[in-house]
């Protein structure tokens, strides 16, 4: 029951949402969308067409120039900063310049999403293993990151987003780097945590990880949703510019 | 983990990453601390040094006669309108020539032919035991003057004038090191973090993306601080008593310092240093990470 609830309960909701940078440059116009708790969506499009700014306006970097962001039920524009930091602490970024600290080793990298959460050192110590483990990164863990290859920084950044179990995670471009068995592994790892409860919403070029019968897929172009092509797996559309991921997965 | 924890763990991981910096400033601090502590030992010491002085201190005023009661009344009645004194003593001329008979000891022979009033009578005026006293002394010993029937007031005036002029001037450098104290603590201080935090923007744009609250970015900081003020005054106040210690042992004996008995500060005197220092150097880190992160 309580999961049946927990499904029903919007996690990210966003109501006629536009973003302009300035000068005059219009990222994203007049967007919907609905990610119901406990889905997966994938955000498609070529490069520049707002996917970037679509996860920075929901876990808060961003503000909306109009519209509306919510996410857990709270409206980001109404609630305090302080609020904001301990949303944060539920949503993990995998951000696509990865955002690591070059001189920490990666286990201090991973560990800093479960620090600022004040998780025991046990706890960051085995979730920390545990995530290179299932990335295969066993042997980095007291490696220096600048010491990493792209690809390897770029799995870090994902075990950093999610060891503190988010809520939700939002990956940017997460698999960009990385042959097709790590991209493979990457996605594992999100599934499960999808399976555990977890949100997931990718913003990818990669079809490779989208292209599943039960995938739901938006794709944004030039700051709009668009339609996709209907034969295209799992592609919900409820009208333009409005979409919802709260179907089954 | 807690927050206190959590807190704790951030700011032992600053001081770690950040150890050269903090050195310099732990210095600048102790030289700080030790400069102004110093010159504020030399006044309280030369302030208990005045006290002491101040003990024998006493304005005597020659007369051109002996007063008789009622007389003697009078002058005290008008000694005490103008100023609170200790004691007055009226000396006869009789009395003066016993004392002066007896300072003089074996050669008191000397003395068998003069008169035995041929020293003035005179009043001895003991004034208040109190430093700021010794500014009062120079109108009260000219007020004394214009009394009838006084020939001449005496009070060591030049060594007293010397004195509280030394004193001022002493006041003044404890002030002036006290602001030096401030000035460089705070600006060192928040100079400090500022670097640290502009050199870590990365981290801390890293630490806010990941949920990281304002007081989980900014009590490390303010820790750091604090921390520095209590090792940097200690090891300043360490020194002061260090350099102490090593003036009484080996000046104290055979000079002019020899007279007086030098004291180190009373604990609560520098639980009040160290205290204030704290609070400069917390202050200054609170003051820098406002200014940077915007908060």
């Amino acid at each position: 029951m309580a999961t049946q609830e927990n499904e029903q309960q919007c996690m990210v909701d966003l109501t006629r949402v536009s973003k302009t940078y300035p000068p005059n440059v219009q990222a994203l116009t007049d967007v919907s969308l609905q990610v119901h708790c406990g889905k997966i969506l994938f955000l498609t499009g070529m490069s520049g067409a707002g996917k970037t700014t679509l996860l920075r306006l929901i876990c808060g970097i961003e503000k909306p120039s109009k519209g509306f962001v919510e996410v857990a039920g709270q409206d980001l524009s109404k609630i305090s900063k302080a609020k904001i930091q301990h949303l944060r602490r539920h949503i993990g970024v995998v951000y696509q310049n990865f955002k690591l600290l070059p001189d920490r080793t990666v286990a201090q990298n991973i560990a800093l999403s479960m620090e600022v959460d004040y998780r025991s050192g046990i706890f960051i110590r085995k979730q920390t293993r545990d995530l290179l483990a299932q990335l295969h990164l066993e042997d980095k863990y007291n490696t220096k990151a600048y010491k990493l290859s792209r690809g390897e920084q770029q799995r870090v950044a994902i075990a950093r987003a999610v060891a503190n179990k988010p809520d939700l995670i939002l990956a940017d471009e997460p698999t960009g780097n990385l042959d097709a068995e790590t991209t493979q592994l990457v996605m594992d790892l999100f599934l499960r945590c999808n399976s555990s409860g977890t949100t997931l919403l990718v913003a990818t070029h990669d079809s490779s990880i989208y292209n599943r019968p039960d995938s739901k897929i938006v794709k944004l172009a030039n700051g709009r949703f668009i339609p996709r092509d209907p034969s295209t797996a799992g592609a919900p559309m409820p009208s333009e510019h409005q979409l919802s991921a709260g179907g089954k997965k | 983990m807690n927050f206190f924890f959590a807190v704790l763990h951030q700011t032992r991981r600053n001081l770690l990453l950040t150890w050269r910096t903090q050195i310099l400033s732990l210095m600048t601090i102790a030289l700080s601390v030790l400069i102004f502590s110093f010159f504020y030992l030399v006044y309280t010491n030369a302030l208990q040094a005045g006290k002491q002085f101040s003990d024998d201190l006493r304005l005597i005023v020659y007369l051109d006669e002996e007063p008789d009661p009622t007389l003697q009344e009078q002058y005290r009645y008008k000694i005490l309108k103008f100023d609170q004194v200790e004691k007055i003593t009226f000396v006869s001329s009789a009395q003066a020539y016993d004392r002066f008979k007896e300072q003089l000891a074996e050669d008191r022979d000397v003395l068998a032919d003069i008169p035995k009033n041929f020293l003035p009578a005179s009043i001895e005026v003991y004034p208040v035991q109190s430093l700021n006293s010794l500014s009062r002394i120079k109108r009260f010993s000219d007020y004394l003057q214009t009394l009838p029937g006084v020939l001449k007031v005496q009070y060591g005036r030049e060594w007293v004038e010397r004195f509280y002029s030394f004193i001022q001037l002493l006041r003044i450098v404890v002030i002036l090191s006290g602001t030096l104290l401030i000035l460089t603590t705070t600006f060192m201080m928040a100079h400090s973090i500022r670097l640290t935090l502009l050199t870590r923007q990365k981290e801390l744009e890293i630490l806010r993306l990941v949920g990281a609250t304002n007081n989980y970015i900014r009590l490390p900081f303010f820790l750091e601080g604090a921390l520095l003020g209590l090792l940097g005054s200690a090891a300043g106040m360490t020194a002061l008593y260090m350099l102490f210690n090593w003036i009484t042992l080996h000046f104290a004996g055979s000079t002019m310092l020899g007279m007086f008995s030098f004291n180190f500060f009373p604990m609560p005197v520098i639980a009040m240093i160290i205290g204030l220092a704290i609070m400069l150097c917390a202050g200054g880190s609170f003051t820098s990470t406002r200014k940077i992160l915007s908060l």
